[in-house]
């Protein structure tokens, strides 16, 4: 089985603050891993480093087998990103912004017409696409935000908190849609929501204070600490040496 | 797909955002009230019109330039508010080069603040003919030199904004930077006769003073009085040379500061 996702060794310093140290998972191709931790365990920084918006101080991170950092442009081809609360320009609509990623990402024409129709439709936003962002709330941006991961059809979605903001009924739509993606993708998810974790992924990584501390499948982890839930409380509880 | 077609698409989404921006328009309607201020006042308030051209021409200047100010406006944000209203998380997960985008983002920008310029010369030229019935020749010389400078205030301006953490902060230190301390510094140099070529403000001067330096200028509106020091025309070969150095060194320092900045 081939892996879409190689992190090797990956540490990262802000200043003096050691955010991941030597963090190692791969994550093989279509399957879909959630990335768990407290505040302040690394998700985000995992995650960022892997779209190229973080450098690591040391380590390397693979996307598709191509090195991020080496060739940023060629591995970000390969994904669709959410990370942290999506922001967008206020003075486009949802139409003229999934119009730009669409093109940066080389799609024009009918196809992209269509291709943006179609994910505007899934992320529910029909009524809003010719509405400048400027009125969006916090969770039509992240439906917005969604609907852009989608778009060009990426073999590997990066998801942080994606459900963030998001009304009961666009949590559980949100869900169906990457469950839906899930099937065909490779899905890395860091989220706090453990229920939706377990509903979208087969395996999860537990990560605290930058190390990872756990990584394995959802059964098997139920099965040593009973749920999910005690194997995220115990293991995060955990001294850090 | 090329990185040249990609700076294709960014440059016309960015122009965009110039266009359904307040601030293009803003700084069109001060531009006009420039212009229209130096038509109404300086028949009003002096003894008709300059009888040179060339001292009205340069009066009526000042549009253009504070049309260049405008940069500042446009670029403070350019690079800093991706950062700070984080549109850089989607922008950047993109593949495309950062470089690419700042080089967009840039050639949008001037575009914005060339047409602005290109406006205040047509009523330049329109405002000449109409009094006087000709456009002196320094005209396309001043218009060159409003293109250059531009393009040196946007070059510091994206500096600032790749330095910066805020928009608001890159654009108030920009403006102190051109308006303020190289003001301040150009002035000190004039007084004790030192060489000033190189400051920015003194760059800007050579747009009005093409016609005909500070002696010819202050001549035709009465007269310099007397003054405690010469004042030195600044020279306009030195002043291209400053504001070409000004243009790329910022610029290329903007370009090499956003490659290496992260989204923490």
């Amino acid at each position: 089985m081939s892996e879409s996702i190689v992190i090797e060794n990956l540490t990262k310093y802000y200043n003096n603050f050691l955010a991941l140290k030597e963090l190692s998972l791969t994550v093989p191709a279509n399957e879909n891993v959630g990335l768990l931790g407290p505040n302040g365990a690394g998700k985000s920084t995992t995650l960022k480093i892997l779209c190229g918006l973080l450098r690591a101080s040391s380590g390397t991170a693979y996307i598709d087998g191509i090195d991020v950092s080496a060739k940023p442009e060629q591995a970000l081809a390969k994904i669709g990103a959410i990370v942290e609360t999506p922001e967008f320009y206020p003075f486009l609509t949802p139409e003229e912004t999934l119009g730009y990623l669409g093109r940066l990402r080389g799609m024009d024409g009918d196809r992209l017409k269509q291709r943006i129709k179609e994910v505007i439709k899934q992320v529910r936003l029909e009524d809003w696409s010719r509405v400048k962002i400027e009125k969006f709330s916090r969770g039509m941006k992240q439906r917005l935000g969604l609907a852009q991961t989608l778009l060009h059809d990426p073999p590997v979605l990066i998801l942080d908190e994606p459900g963030l903001g998001l009304d009961p009924r666009g949590v559980v739509e949100f869900r169906a849609i990457i469950e839906k993606a899930g099937k065909e993708k490779t899905i890395f998810f860091a989220s706090h929501q453990l229920t939706e974790v377990s509903q979208i992924c087969n395996q999860v990584a537990i990560i605290d204070h930058g190390r990872l501390l756990a990584y394995d499948s959802i059964t098997a982890l139920k099965k040593k600490y009973k749920s999910l839930e005690r194997a995220y409380l115990e293991l995060t509880e955990a001294p850090i040496d | 797909m090329t990185e040249f077609e990609r700076l294709r698409v960014v440059i016309g989404y960015e122009f965009l955002k110039h266009i359904r921006r307040k601030r293009l328009y803003i700084i069109l309607a001060l531009t006009l009230i420039a212009e229209l201020a130096v038509l109404i006042l300086v028949p009003v308030l002096g003894d008709g019109f300059p009888n040179n051209v060339m001292v009205m021409a340069a009066l009526l200047s000042i549009g253009p330039s504070l049309a260049t100010i405008g940069a500042i406006f446009f670029a403070g944000d350019a690079i800093a508010g991706e950062f700070e209203n984080k549109t850089g998380y989607i922008l950047f997960t993109n593949p495309v080069r950062r470089t690419t985008l700042v080089i967009g983002k840039y050639i949008a920008c001037y575009a914005a603040v060339a047409l602005l310029i290109i406006l205040g010369y047509v009523i330049v030229v329109i405002s000449l003919l109409a009094i006087y019935g000709s456009v002196p020749i320094e005209t396309g010389g001043s218009f060159g030199l409003c293109l250059l400078y531009a393009g040196a205030v946007l070059s510091v301006t994206f500096f600032f904004s790749a330095v910066m953490k805020g928009s608001m902060s890159a654009t108030v230190i920009t403006l102190v930077f051109i308006m303020v301390i190289s003001g301040i510094i150009d002035s000190v140099l004039m007084m004790t006769g030192q060489p000033h070529w190189f400051m920015l403000s003194t760059n800007g001067d050579t747009i009005a003073t093409v016609y005909g330096g500070y002696e010819a200028f202050m001549g035709g509106m009465g007269g310099m009085g007397d003054m405690p020091f010469e004042f030195e025309s600044p020279s306009i070969g030195l002043s291209v040379l400053s504001m070409a150095i000004y243009l790329a060194l910022g610029f290329l320092l903007s370009l090499w500061i956003t490659k290496r900045r992260q989204l923490t």
